[in-house]
């Protein structure tokens, strides 16, 4: 799948930002944007809104693929009976400058969804009808460690396109054959080009030889947590203490590229303009994302909720990154953490995913 | 056809219920837009239920009680005259018209008062149009306010925090090794140099603590029901003991009105505070106006009281008041735009000490006040049904806001809310042990207007 040359094209900046403005006619282009002083994955009208020089986008683009909330179901009630309508989402959409930890998320993700039957359709329509655009990251930040759990700053798998920001543009390189079939009308400036990188290659089959290694990241020295053994801490006294001050809330989860977990529930409808006749009733049935962190994860009939204690939440965190997931969809060594760090960064009260990780390695 | 409104009105079955059968027996006319509802007593209407109402598409609210002190239930309607008023100077503020909520008093003789009222209010909501509160499930509007997060202005001068420090952990480590407290909640520096919440349970452990103008956190959102788990070895319920700042003094105050936990199951090491940093060596906007630098309660007091600083507005107010010199228009415009970033994380809520439900009225299953969608109607929802709840309790820590992954401004929410509850009862929450005058029953302290 992965094309493996180390002749890339080189588009510039402005031939990209026409081409992005092209593509945003025909498809839903995606892309990161600057709101209210943070970073976003938002869909965009045309490469003007685009925030070009950014970092890492607070949320991840799983929302792209597994919506925080969407219908499954639209369920009419009415003198007929009763109706159900499946709504799949069928747009096209592109999402650029997506980076190397967040297509690492989608495939994980792919683990849940659509490797293993039952196949989610919602979610397999949703990534049927994306292409990501890979953007490579220039440096790791503060709290990245994306090369402790098999990723790289420019890990071109998992995208369909994949960019390098070179001297005057950006290396292009089709991926996988969606990919090459949506840059089929990109014009080059420069169709023979060796790509001078400028970011570590520790991994990624797709670099060039001879790139040079020049990550600076002292938290690229967090090691491989699937060098821990994991059922072994279960029962430690650790969890309660890194617990005492984490909050409950589930701003972790909602941020990272591979939480899943989600709820179901039918909804009444309100009468709106477009009701279903006279006498008709709608309901619809919705999935909402949802977290061990909350609460009332779990609850059950009855009240009792398996995970009351917080520490035994957050202890679930990251069993499930480390242990569970991979363990249950057959990841073999592979974590389900991509090491994108925005839950260290998003922490309210500063609980850390990789200090939790050094601890538990030591 | 012409645009008819669709009116929701609330009815007193004592009096207004009744009265307005009395309209309706003495052959007055009463407008045929208005779907009553019956209700035990205008107290009964909670805020909750009324923007409810708003939110499932309603273009007016009426809420009709008895006469002030003809309350069949004594001071139900005291509950509506004091609630109702602050509700709808929240939804104003986030883009309703005043005009589409009204309340009102009708006793049971009064048919002809009942008909002028419903006349009335129904005439003014067809006036004004169609509502604007419920934004269509599939329409989000093309949202276009841009808005940089409230950041403060003024110089940060750090003072004493090496004394403080040290007088922290010499406390902490009497009160744990003589065994008065189980353990101390403080300030830490991890390992990334962030400062965060830290628990000290031993004397040795009470050595990490530490002060310094990045100690944030309301550590009181620690105490109460959401005390942290048990940890093996360490008895409870002991006395707990907290560092706190003025602000979160205030919380405490709260938190002892509302029986979250007893005095003394509670020891409280205040410190003086020169204020708190967002960006290192600025104040943040919140602390810019604060002139309450020693903590209103404390059993041990850490630092000397700083000077009094020359108030400065601060940012959060300006914008408080430049919202509410906006139209209707470009405040909902607002609002959708800052509650559409929303992902319902709940970090807000659960970092709020005052936020202290067993489970969250928004989040519950058992009767859905809100559905669990991350669409515009629930988010707002959300928060402004928080916003409600806080008011008269919010002591301004700013812990929502500072917590909040999208930067939401909650402030301006809390802010606006405290406003009011001043302005309405003379009260700022927190400064004395006595509940919000919107959790009382009794009259006194609402003035008209």
């Amino acid at each position: 799948m992965t094309v493996t040359s180390n002749q890339y094209s080189v588009i510039s900046q402005a031939e990209l930002a026409a081409w992005l403005d092209a593509l945003a006619r025909t498809t839903t282009l995606i892309a990161p944007y600057k709101m209210a002083d943070i970073l976003l994955y938002q869909p965009v009208q045309s490469s003007r809104e685009i925030a070009w020089d950014f970092g890492r986008p607070v949320m991840s683009a799983k929302e792209f693929f597994f919506p925080p909330s969407e219908r499954l179901l639209l369920i009419e009630k009415g003198a007929g009976g009763v109706k159900l309508t499946e709504t799949i989402h069928e747009g096209k959409q592109v999402i650029f400058g997506a980076r190397p930890c967040d297509a690492h998320g989608v495939k994980l993700l792919d683990a849940l969804f659509l490797d293993k039957p039952p196949v989610d359709h919602y979610y397999a329509n949703r990534r049927a009808n994306t292409a990501l655009i890979g953007l490579a990251c220039k440096e790791m930040g503060a709290a990245c460690f994306c090369t402790s759990v098999g990723g790289a700053p420019d890990d071109a798998h998992n995208m369909d396109v994949m960019l390098y920001p070179v001297d005057g543009g950006y290396a292009v390189e089709a991926v996988t054959e969606k990919g090459k079939s949506l840059i089929s009308d990109l014009r080059f400036t420069n169709a023979d080009y060796t790509r001078q990188t400028s970011i570590a290659n520790r991994k990624s089959p797709t670099l060039a030889p001879g790139a040079s290694a020049g990550v600076v990241n002292p938290q690229s020295s967090i090691v491989n947590p699937q060098s821990i053994n994991w059922p072994a801490h279960f029962d430690d006294e650790y969890w309660a203490r890194t617990s005492e001050r984490c909050l409950s809330c589930r701003a972790c989860a909602y941020v990272c590229p591979t939480c899943r977990c989600f709820a179901v529930r039918d909804e009444y409808l309100p009468v709106e303009a477009a009701g279903c006749g006279p006498g008709c009733t709608q309901y619809e049935r919705i999935r909402s994302w949802d977290s061990c962190e909350g609460e009332n994860y779990r609850r059950t009939a009855g009240g009792h909720r398996p995970r009351a204690e917080k520490s035994q939440r957050l202890r679930n965190r990251y069993f499930c990154k480390f242990y569970f997931y991979p363990d249950q969809y057959g990841l073999g060594n592979a974590s389900a953490c991509t090491g994108c760090g925005r839950c260290v960064d998003i922490c309210p009260v500063n609980v850390d995913i990789t200090e939790v990780i050094t601890d538990l390695a030591r | 056809m012409a645009y008819e409104p669709r009116i929701i009105a609330y009815l007193c079955t004592w009096c207004s219920y009744t009265g307005a059968d009395t309209a309706g027996i003495a052959r007055l006319k009463s407008p045929a837009n208005i779907r009553d509802i019956r209700v035990p007593c205008s107290g009964r209407v909670s805020p909750e239920l009324v923007m409810r109402t708003f939110d499932q598409g309603a273009d007016g609210v009426l809420i009709l009680g008895c006469h002030i002190g003809e309350c069949h239930y004594e001071s139900g309607n005291h509950r509506a005259a004091k609630r109702l008023p602050i509700l709808r100077s929240l939804m104003t503020y986030a883009g309703l018209e005043p005009e589409r909520l009204r309340l009102d008093w009708v006793s049971a003789s009064e048919g002809e008062r009942f008909s002028r009222i419903a006349t009335e209010f129904v005439d003014k909501v067809r006036e004004l149009g169609p509502v604007k509160w419920r934004v269509p499930s599939k329409e989000v509007p093309a949202l276009t306010q841009q808005f940089a997060a409230i950041r403060g202005d003024v110089p940060l001068v750090e003072r004493d925090c090496a004394s403080k420090t040290d007088a922290i952990r010499l406390k902490a480590k009497e009160l744990l090794a003589s065994g008065a407290v189980g353990y101390v909640v403080g300030y830490e520096v991890g390992p990334r140099g962030r400062t965060r919440p830290a628990f000290a349970n031993t004397p040795e452990e009470a050595d990490k603590l530490v002060w310094n103008p990045n100690c944030t956190y309301n550590l009181t959102t620690y105490l109460g029901k959401k005390r942290r788990p048990a940890v093996k070895g360490i008895e409870q319920p002991k006395p707990v003991a907290v560092v706190v700042k003025p602000c979160d003094s205030r919380a405490i105050n709260v938190l002892l009105t509302e029986n979250q936990f007893q005095r003394d199951k509670v020891y409280i090491i205040g410190v003086t505070c020169d204020g708190t940093q967002h960006d290192p060596g600025v104040m943040q906007a919140r602390c810019q106006v604060c002139n309450d630098r020693v903590p209103v309660v404390y059993d041990t007091l850490i630092g000397e009281p700083p000077p009094q600083q020359e108030a400065k507005p601060s940012p959060v107010v300006l914008k408080v008041a430049a919202l509410e010199k906006g139209t209707p228009a470009e405040r909902t415009e607002f609002w959708l735009s800052q509650f559409d970033r929303c992902i319902r994380c709940y970090a807000c809520r659960q970092a709020c000490p005052m936020c202290n439900c067993p489970v969250c009225l928004y989040e519950r299953d058992d009767s859905l006040w809100i559905g669990m969608g991350v669409n515009m109607n629930e988010k707002r929802a959300f928060h402004l049904g928080r916003a409600y709840h806080l008011s008269g309790r919010c002591v301004g820590c700013n812990e929502c806001e500072r917590a909040c992954p999208m930067n939401i401004p909650i402030s301006l929410l809390n802010m606006k809310m405290a406003k009011e509850i001043e302005a309405a009862f003379g009260f700022r929450a927190g400064f004395e042990p006595v509940p919000s005058p919107i959790v009382t029953i009794l009259s006194g302290e609402y003035k008209e207007g």
